[in-house]
């Protein structure tokens, strides 16, 4: 059986128009614009099989989204083929587009001035779903997903992780086969984050649909993939199993340390030491995972220790160390 | 058959939201009998000092009111609120998931915004051309009331076809988030009857942005003015530019997608 | 001082350049509807000769007048303020130390109004060409004294719609509101057709009223048709009014701004 997604040598190249700020740049750029190009995607290839759970991690602006956004069908590729379930998705084929979603974190597909309900009738209509298919459908969303009093009221009314879970249900109602998942957990909470990833994790088991998601979190990758995909300035830098990803670039944590005196110690004996901006009452340093045992109770012996966190290193500083040395 | 479940679908949604803003609705009724009342006075404020304005009637007049209203319609009803919902998607990215419904683009973007009480419009514009038509103490002839609404109809194709060019555009300029403004400026232009205008404004009105051919053009041929060869000229017109707007369409969202790039 | 205007100036001008493309198009929206009656009037005219004694030059040189008045005198803040006051984003701007509506919008207002004007002239020169009024009942006189008059009208008018888009704060239907102060204008200022050759009770109102000092007023100024007696009650109006709206504007916006830090938005 031919793979489910089976993606040659695809590429983008955008044209962006370069704006400088100030008066007379704005009166120049008005009658001549100048245009650099920018390659967000370059020959990526990869295969995937039906009912697979694949991960798309790479560093803001790495060409994850121009990627997903091909294989929706929204972009075309400046070069490369794109097969989908045996179409081609820039053709944009209704029956393609019935067996595909696309949800995107920061996008809003419901209306924000109605019930959800009332969007979800909606897209019954524009995808044709007869009604014995869509009331099973929603049923089983609404076991797993508790939409049912979410439904009343107007969007707007919702908190972000509720309109979250109305967003993908929405997108799910006629039961694509390939879910194309951009940040779906992006802005919620831990158990937010949680309750998504189990209702992904379970509609994968129950409707064998193939599913590609990109993800700033971490935790969102480890726990529902077993294959991931890694690009960096919009080559594919990586493609296999998260376990051999996790020895290859993840063998370090961070350690995090808050001292009860003054900074006045060098911690740099201990372990390579990070930048932090966002805490800056903390100093840190990054040591292997296997000496983290060692150095933490040598910390905690020879200096005044107020707090100390270990944690892993941000996803987009692992892989911009791992492949960009 | 899908396509009308479609439609009743989306008139279902609008009538919805509508309902969450009644007392916008009420409102919005009262400022549209407002206008109306300011429509009347301004007819009534010419012809306390003419008796026919471009060769026109007071009654002639009331009834190419009654037409403008029903252009107007459309306009309020359908392209305005569209248009906003488009220009919205277009910045906030959420044309993207318009783009991969499995259903004609152009009509989405057409028929997912209604205003739905703006339908009552209809009512007065009809009532505006029966008076006005009755005033005019015009004999008119069915074959006549017939070619008056197939040109109105023909006219306001003209125009959607025109509509659907213009927010096309927006895919290749990004920021002409003011795409319709031209043409509900014109549109005011159709309150009177062309034949009043200089003739650089005529020929902008008749054959640039054609709003004439659906105001004065219609209710000319109410008058019984105009002649078979006009009548389908103006049929064929309307075919062909629906034709050459849904290409136009289509080319936009080629470009949206960097197909033409 | 000088400094905070400057600077706005400098932002709010670069702001709107960026816009220049949908100022070109508002232009064209809000020139139609006098394009529209000088057509309408100037047709009448020439059937008839004159109509309530305006001939057929003077609704043209009227109207051309009209597009300049109208343009320095309008203002937009309606849709450049209410908005904030409803999603909240006034917030950031109540906490400077400047007037919201007094400096920053006003300056957004007048550097709108130069690229407007920027672009109108051309347009003004075509249609001088296209209608070739006779400007001869023109003194230089009448166009000195209509400036402070336009400004004064400008001062007025931008007072009176900050106060109704300050309604925002109280209700979400200020939009409403405003098309029907638009209504008033459109129906006392002389906008539609010269005062005189409205019914007489409207202009019996229109007298007492500030509308007409956005346009009937500026317009005859100009074209010199005024009496030096109606020239100095015009002055008068236009002050009475000016203080008048500067009470009312700072009544609303200061019971408005209690309200919206007491609700918290």
């Amino acid at each position: 059986m031919s793979p489910t997604i089976h993606v040659q040598q695809l590429s983008k190249t955008y044209k962006v128009p370069e704006r400088e700020g100030g008066f007379s740049a704005a009166v120049r750029g008005f009658f001549k614009r100048k245009y650099k190009e920018v390659k967000a995607v370059q020959q990526v290839d990869f295969k995937i099989e039906q009912g697979e759970i694949v991960g798309f991690l790479g560093p803001n602006g790495a060409g994850k989204t121009t990627t997903l956004k091909m294989l929706s069908g929204l972009l075309h590729p400046t070069d490369g083929k794109a097969d989908v379930l045996g179409f081609t998705p820039w053709d944009l084929k209704p029956e393609y587009l019935r067996a595909i979603t696309l949800v995107m974190g920061q996008r809003n597909r419901l209306s924000w001035d109605i019930p959800a309900a009332d969007s979800f009738l909606l897209n019954q209509a524009i995808y044709r779903i007869p009604d014995d298919e869509y009331k099973a459908t929603y049923k089983e969303l609404d076991e797993l997903l508790e939409l049912e009093p979410l439904m009343k009221k107007p969007v707007r009314n919702l908190s972000l992780g509720e309109r979250m879970k109305c967003e993908i249900a929405a997108g799910l109602l006629h039961r694509p086969k390939v879910l194309f998942l951009d940040e779906p957990t992006i802005g919620l909470d831990i158990t937010g984050q949680a309750r998504i990833r189990e209702f992904l994790r379970e509609y994968n088991k129950r409707t064998g649909a193939t599913i590609l998601l990109t993800s700033h979190y971490m935790a969102d990758v480890t726990a529902l993939c077993e294959r991931i995909i890694i690009i960096h300035h919009g080559q594919l830098k990586y493609d296999g199993g998260i376990n051999l990803l996790s020895k290859k670039i993840a063998p370090f944590k961070l350690i995090g340390v808050m001292l009860a005196e003054s900074n006045s110690h060098d911690l740099s004996k201990y372990g390579e030491l990070v930048q932090n901006e966002e805490d800056w009452d903390k100093q840190y340093i990054q040591v292997k995972a296997e000496d983290v045992t060692r150095i933490t109770s040598r910390l905690l012996a020879d200096l005044p220790i107020h707090d100390i966190t270990i944690a892993d290193p941000p996803i987009e500083d692992v892989i911009e160390q791992a492949f960009n040395s | 058959m899908q396509t009308l479940k479609l439609l009743s679908a989306f008139f279902k949604m609008n009538v919805q939201m509508s309902l969450a803003y009644r007392a916008d609705t009420v409102v919005n009724i009262l400022l549209n009998i407002m206008w109306l009342g300011w429509e009347l006075l301004s007819l009534n404020i010419i012809f306390s000092n003419t008796e026919t304005l471009g060769g026109w009637g007071l009654g002639e007049l009331i009834a190419l009111l009654g037409v403008f209203r029903l252009v107007n319609t459309l306009m309020i009803a359908l392209i305005w609120p569209n248009t906003e919902k488009f220009n919205q998607s277009i910045r906030d990215g959420s044309m993207d998931y318009t783009i991969l419904q499995p259903v004609n683009s152009m009509f989405l973007v057409t028929f997912s915004r209604i205003t739905v009480w703006r339908f009552w419009d209809l009512i007065l514009a009809v009532i505006l051309i029966v008076v006005g038509i009755n005033m005019a103490d015009q004999v008119t002839s069915a074959p006549q009331v017939l070619t008056f609404i197939l040109l109105a109809i023909t006219g306001m194709i003209i125009i959607y076809s025109l509509w659907i060019v213009l927010i096309a555009l927006t895919f290749w300029f990004v920021k002409f988030d003011n795409n319709v403004t031209i043409l509900q400026a014109l549109l005011d232009a159709g309150r009177y009857p062309a034949t009043v205008y200089p003739v650089w404004l005529r020929i902008i009105v008749t054959f640039i942005i054609p709003i004439a051919v659906a105001t004065t053009v219609p209710l000319q041929a109410l008058r019984g003015e105009l002649e078979a060869p006009q009548i389908l000229t103006f049929i064929l017109v309307s075919i062909v530019s629906f034709f050459l707007a849904s290409r136009i369409w289509k080319a936009g969202l080629k470009q949206y997608s960097g197909a033409s790039s | 001082m000088f400094l905070i205007f400057k600077r706005l100036w400098q932002v709010n001008w670069a702001e709107q350049w960026q816009y220049r493309a949908n100022l070109l198009m508002y232009l064209l929206y809000w020139l139609v509807s006098p394009i529209i009656y000088l057509a309408v009037w100037t047709s009448i005219a020439n059937v008839k000769g004159s109509v309530n004694g305006f001939t057929a030059n003077d609704f043209v040189t009227y109207y051309m007048v009209l597009l300049i008045c109208d343009q320095i005198t309008s203002n937009i803040v309606i849709h450049t303020f209410a908005y904030k006051i409803q999603d909240g984003s006034l917030s950031g701007e109540l906490i400077k130390p400047i007037h919201p509506l007094l400096t920053n919008g006003l300056v957004n207002n007048i550097a709108f109004k130069m690229l407007t004007i920027i672009g109108l002239i051309p347009i003004w020169i075509i249609l001088f060409f296209l209608f070739k009024p006779d400007f001869s009942g023109v003194s230089l006189s009448g166009v000195l004294l209509s400036i402070p008059a336009m400004i004064l009208g400008f001062f007025i008018g931008y007072l009176l719609s900050a106060a109704i888009t300050s309604l925002a704060f109280w209700t979400t239907r200020v939009y409403s509101i405003h098309e029907f102060y638009f209504a008033i204008i459109l129906l006392f200022s002389g906008q539609f057709v010269p005062l005189p050759l409205m019914p007489k009770v409207i202009q019996d109102i229109a007298q007492f009223l500030p509308f007409q000092l956005f346009m009937y007023y500026p317009i005859q100024l100009i074209l010199g048709k005024l009496s030096a007696e109606q020239i100095i009650q015009g002055y008068i109006m236009a002050g009475v009014w000016l203080v008048v709206s500067i009470l009312f504007f700072n009544w609303v916006w200061r019971n408005g701004v209690k309200r919206y830090s007491a609700v918290g938005a």
